[in-house]
């Protein structure tokens, strides 16, 4: 296995994908993606100069715009129905300016 | 009167609605409580939908007595379940995770939508690998579902409820989703008929979202037959899917045409693959042979780049898979960890405990792979074989109208077997290209293994928006085996 991620690495993107791990997950997610990493190889052989890249599999696509015109979506209350936290009609989450809190 | 509903397929229940042997109420009870009798020890279904299914049989019956029946097409007073990660709304919709174990879904996707239109009866929620990370259903959050011919083994994943529903009788068709073989996979493994249609035949719309260039929603069912009437209930363009195409294609027309004229490509390179198993390639020869027979040509062709999907899938799917799972925040919907005074504890604790570990692992190589300097080395050039691979097959169908292939490297395995992630990716080593390139795919049962006494599938694919191709060498295949058996355990 080489070793194409660090402990240090991994915590990093645990940070960055917003999950906490504990030094435990970290080194047995460490071991993984390694692993994971290693089983793409094949890509990295191939000579691909000159070939274009395709990111969708339906070629030809263009941008539509919808007509500008008012159509039914959820109201309010419908919206924050699977919110874990709510407050006045909104989303509640805790204070991200200092102090602050729940009223 | 006892009646075998599990036994019947579309075309019987339709003609026992129309000559009124039976009520839709009577299909609608009996599969209800052949679920709740039944289910247990397989743990297909997630959650029921009796009132739902109840409510749209009244309104077949009611169609029935006032003459009107013929107009709502086969498929009324069919029952049908789905994989939950399709909303119905007013149900949970999981994903089989702890993220989503309370989330109630304000709207419908337009596939199950689209069954309702039909006057199809939702009998309720199927379980899957945990947010469709896995070939196997373990990863579910809420018990893995049990394989109705082996209940120690796996029924495959991630659609395993809707593979295991079908077999075991407990209806006749069910819808699940395939973003690398996860229709095809549990299809084999189960004995059913499973079908990955090309991508853009069937809207995505109220899917949860998992690779969203890869993503596609099928059936199955016990013949190929139920399979195409569903995918004329639920194919087509919508609006709330610019991916959806409009095809007017009748998947039923051409099932009795016969494959005599037809090329059918072998891909050898394919059939000496390591770690296919010997009773697979068999069984597979073997329906290559029959088809031969039948006045087919066999034509070997090479798709030299396939041996990369696996590779370029394990970048794409994950990359697609971090950037869609981002939603997840534990504000507008989802697990929210309680107690934290802190807006980016309560994100890490909630994503930490909502996720599982497969979960946590793709977001995380996902992310990984989309980081700067990296990006070059693995996605871009992932990318670029797609292009490679999109290119055998366009070659190979100037040559042939459909390519036979295994659908997985062996039977299915006991809880537990596989227990290295890069191992259990082995299991879509067949199917993955497809999903690249968004030709369509299906699995058909031929035969059980001669060592394992296993379902084993041969795989069939068309060109894309072609898969009439698929459904007509699918049919010949039936005409040799027969229809698909429910699992021997669940035989009344």
């Amino acid at each position: 296995m080489s070793e194409h991620l660090t402990q240090e690495d991994v915590r990093s993107i645990a940070e960055y994908t917003r999950i906490g791990m504990t030094d435990d997950e970290v080194a047995a997610m460490t071991v993984d993606l390694n692993n994971i990493i290693d089983s793409l190889a094949p890509i990295t052989e191939y000579d691909l100069d000159g070939v274009e890249p395709t990111f969708h599999p339906i070629g030809g696509l263009v941008n539509v715009l919808s007509e500008d015109e008012e159509r039914p979506s959820f109201p309010q209350k419908v919206a924050l129905e699977n919110a874990p936290k709510q407050q006045d009609g909104c989303f509640l989450i805790p204070s991200i300016l200092g102090e602050g809190g729940d009223r | 009167m006892s009646l075998a509903f599990g036994e019947m397929g579309i075309r019987e229940l339709h003609e026992g609605l129309t000559s009124k042997q039976f009520s839709a109420e009577e299909i609608a009870k009996a599969t209800i409580d052949g679920v709740e009798r039944n289910d247990r020890e397989l743990h297909a279904f997630l959650e029921m939908t009796s009132d739902k299914a109840l409510d749209a049989a009244k309104a077949v019956d009611a169609a029935i007595a006032d003459g009107s029946f013929a107009n709502m097409g086969p498929v009324a007073g069919i029952p049908i379940a789905y994989k939950d990660n399709m909303n119905l709304e007013g149900t949970h919709t999981t994903c089989a995770s702890n993220m989503l174990e309370s989330y109630i879904s304000p709207y419908t996707a337009t596939c199950v939508q689209k069954t309702i239109d039909a006057s199809m009866l939702p009998i309720g929620k199927l379980n899957m690998d945990e947010f469709a990370f896995g070939s196997s259903t373990e990863t579910s959050a809420f018990g893995p579902t049990r394989n109705p011919w082996d209940l120690e083994r796996v029924p495959g994943g991630s659609s395993g409820g809707s593979a295991a529903s079908v077999a075991a009788g407990l209806v006749p068709v069910s819808l699940g989703s395939d973003t690398g073989g996860s229709i095809r996979q549990p299809a084999a493994f189960c004995g059913v008929v499973g079908v990955k249609p090309t991508y853009g035949m069937v809207s995505r719309y109220g899917i949860v979202a998992f690779g969203s260039s890869l993503d596609q929603v099928g059936p199955f069912a016990r013949s190929v037959e139920d399979a195409a009437l569903v995918m004329n209930a639920i194919s087509g363009h919508d609006p709330n899917d610019c991916t959806s195409q409009a095809n007017n294609v009748d998947f039923t027309a051409n099932l009795d045409d016969g494959v005599k004229g037809m090329k059918i490509g072998i891909v050898p390179a394919f059939m000496v693959a390591q770690g296919l198993q010997p009773e697979i390639k068999q069984r597979v020869e073997e329906a290559a042979k029959k088809l031969e027979a039948q006045g087919a040509e066999l034509v070997e062709i090479d798709l030299s780049n396939a041996k990369a999907a696996m590779s370029a899938y394990y970048v794409l799917g994950p990359c697609e898979a971090f950037s869609n799972l981002a939603r997840f925040d534990s504000v507008r919907y989802g697990y929210c960890d309680p107690g934290h005074s802190d807006l980016s504890d309560q994100y890490e604790q909630s994503r930490a405990k909502g996720f599982g570990d497969e979960a946590r692992r793709r977001i995380m190589l996902g992310s990984y792979l989309l980081s700067a300097g990296v990006y070059d080395k693995y996605y871009y050039p992932a990318q670029q074989i797609r292009t490679l691979i999109t290119q055998d097959y366009i070659n190979a169908y100037e040559k042939v109208d459909c390519l036979l292939t295994p659908v997985t490297p062996r039977t299915s395995f006991k809880f537990g077997e596989v227990s290295d992630p890069t191992e259990m990716y082995l299991s879509d080593m067949f199917t993955i290209s497809i999903n690249i390139c968004g030709n369509g795919g299906m699995s058909v049962p031929c035969g059980l293994g001669v060592d394992s006494n296993l379902p084993i599938g041969v795989q069939l694919i068309s060109p894309a928006f072609r898969d009439e191709n698929m459904f007509r060498v699918a049919a010949a295949l039936e005409r040799e085996y027969g229809k698909a058996t429910i699992a021997p355990n669940f035989k009344k």
